[in-house]
């Protein structure tokens, strides 16, 4: 059958290429993504500092528990997040579970319930939530440029899905780095506003992702 | 596959045309339901080829080999068929079940073992016979052929493979006469 042997030929190229894979394996593409996740971390930090500036008691003790809070959900978040986008991109290497975001929630949740500092939940001022959104949002768009460029070096099968993980992780990165120049310590405003950030960014990851991660 | 990493072209070209003969066995009965040709066939086979190829660098040695396989054949050739237009697409989803089987049984060409299967389905035990017929003839699911026969998943499981290694060892033995 002509097109049969067309396929052999084809096969025959394809096995030419045999051990030539430019990123070997998926150890290889792992850490290709965990270096993309840490310079998007240093870019979502630069970002904040030069267009908003951290705040300016940054050091001053009353703060440092609700600044640790704040790091430390983000940071869980980015790490459930990583997670994720790792399987996504890797077909057969694990679902994709939620529970890789319940430690951050819990952080959270935990200190929206035990937060008895009584600050608002709608921040200090008219504007603080979405101010607070839109930096998480600024500080984040490029680091989901960059995490989607470097997804699509794996094979993501599902795209759109892989495009909102893609868009968590950068908003969880983006909202570590905002937490420098949040000036809104309440428990309840961090467990609202942040999230919300970060899904705004997850809706957009998946939007583009669509499009883009497809192959 | 973990020949390929190596470098080593032939185990990997050998690797790609079971796979070929397999996928070409599974989408050319699957698209002939929906009503499209065999070079139409030929083109999907080859679309998941090539993207099995382009990821291969995304298979973990460490882990199974067929849900990698699966994943990316399913998804390449949902989009390959996307423009054959939804409906065909849907009715002709391979399931993992499916490929699996196909993968476990020794490779021989698919249209021929049809012909062979009828002549020598009488031969077979009638376990065996009955389930093959449920199964491979009829298309049943194994959970339906199970309830059928009031057996286990499992039962109709090993007979079917048991009976499939005696059809190929039969139709086999015939070609060497």
């Amino acid at each position: 059958m002509p097109s049969t042997q067309h396929t052999d030929n084809l096969i025959g190229g394809l096995a030419r290429q045999a051990g030539s894979s430019l990123v070997a394996d998926p150890r290889a593409f792992k850490t290709v993504l965990i270096v993309a996740t840490l310079c998007s971390l240093g870019i979502s930090v630069a970002l904040v500092l030069a267009l908003i500036g951290s705040r300016p008691d940054f050091a001053a003790a009353e703060h440092r528990a609700a600044l640790v809070y704040k790091i430390v959900s983000m940071l869980m978040l980015s790490l459930g997040g990583l997670f994720l986008a790792s399987r996504a991109a890797l077909p057969g290497s694990g679902r994709l579970t939620l529970a890789a975001l319940v430690p951050a929630v819990i952080v959270l949740g935990f200190r929206a319930v035990t937060d008895r500092s009584g600050l608002s939940a709608l921040g200090g001022s008219a504007s603080s939530t979405y101010g607070c959104v839109l930096i998480i949002v600024g500080a984040s768009f490029l680091p989901l440029v960059i995490l989607l460029r470097v997804l699509r070096i794996g094979a993501p099968t599902r795209p759109a899905l892989t495009g909102a993980i893609a868009g968590l992780l950068a908003g969880a990165l983006g909202a570590t780095a905002y937490a420098i120049a949040c000036r809104n310590d309440g428990g309840l405003y961090v467990a609202i506003w942040y999230p919300v950030g970060v899904l705004v960014m997850a809706a957009l990851g998946a939007a583009i992702g669509r499009r883009v991660l497809a192959w | 596959m973990r020949a390929e990493r190596r470098g080593d072209a032939v185990a990997y070209e050998r690797l790609l045309k079971e796979i070929a003969v397999v996928l070409r066995g599974l989408i050319r009965s699957r698209l002939a339901r929906a009503g499209l040709n065999l070079e139409e066939a030929e083109d999907v086979v080859q679309e998941i080829l090539i993207g099995l190829h382009s990821k291969r660098h995304t298979w973990d040695d460490t882990r199974p080999f067929m849900p990698w396989l699966y994943t990316i054949t399913r998804y390449k050739f949902i989009d390959t068929t996307r423009s054959l237009g939804r409906e065909a697409a849907r009715r002709a989803n391979i399931t993992m079940e499916e490929m699996a089987e196909m993968f476990e049984a020794p490779t021989e060409d698919p249209d021929r073992t049809l012909l062979d299967i009828d002549r020598h389905l009488a031969d077979l035990p009638p376990g065996q016979r009955q389930v093959v017929r449920a199964l491979g003839v009829e298309g049943a699911t194994v959970r339906a052929t199970a309830e059928q026969l009031q057996t286990s998943e499992g039962s109709v499981r090993v007979l079917y493979h048991r009976a499939l290694r005696r059809l190929m060892a039969k139709s086999q033995g015939s070609d060497n006469r």
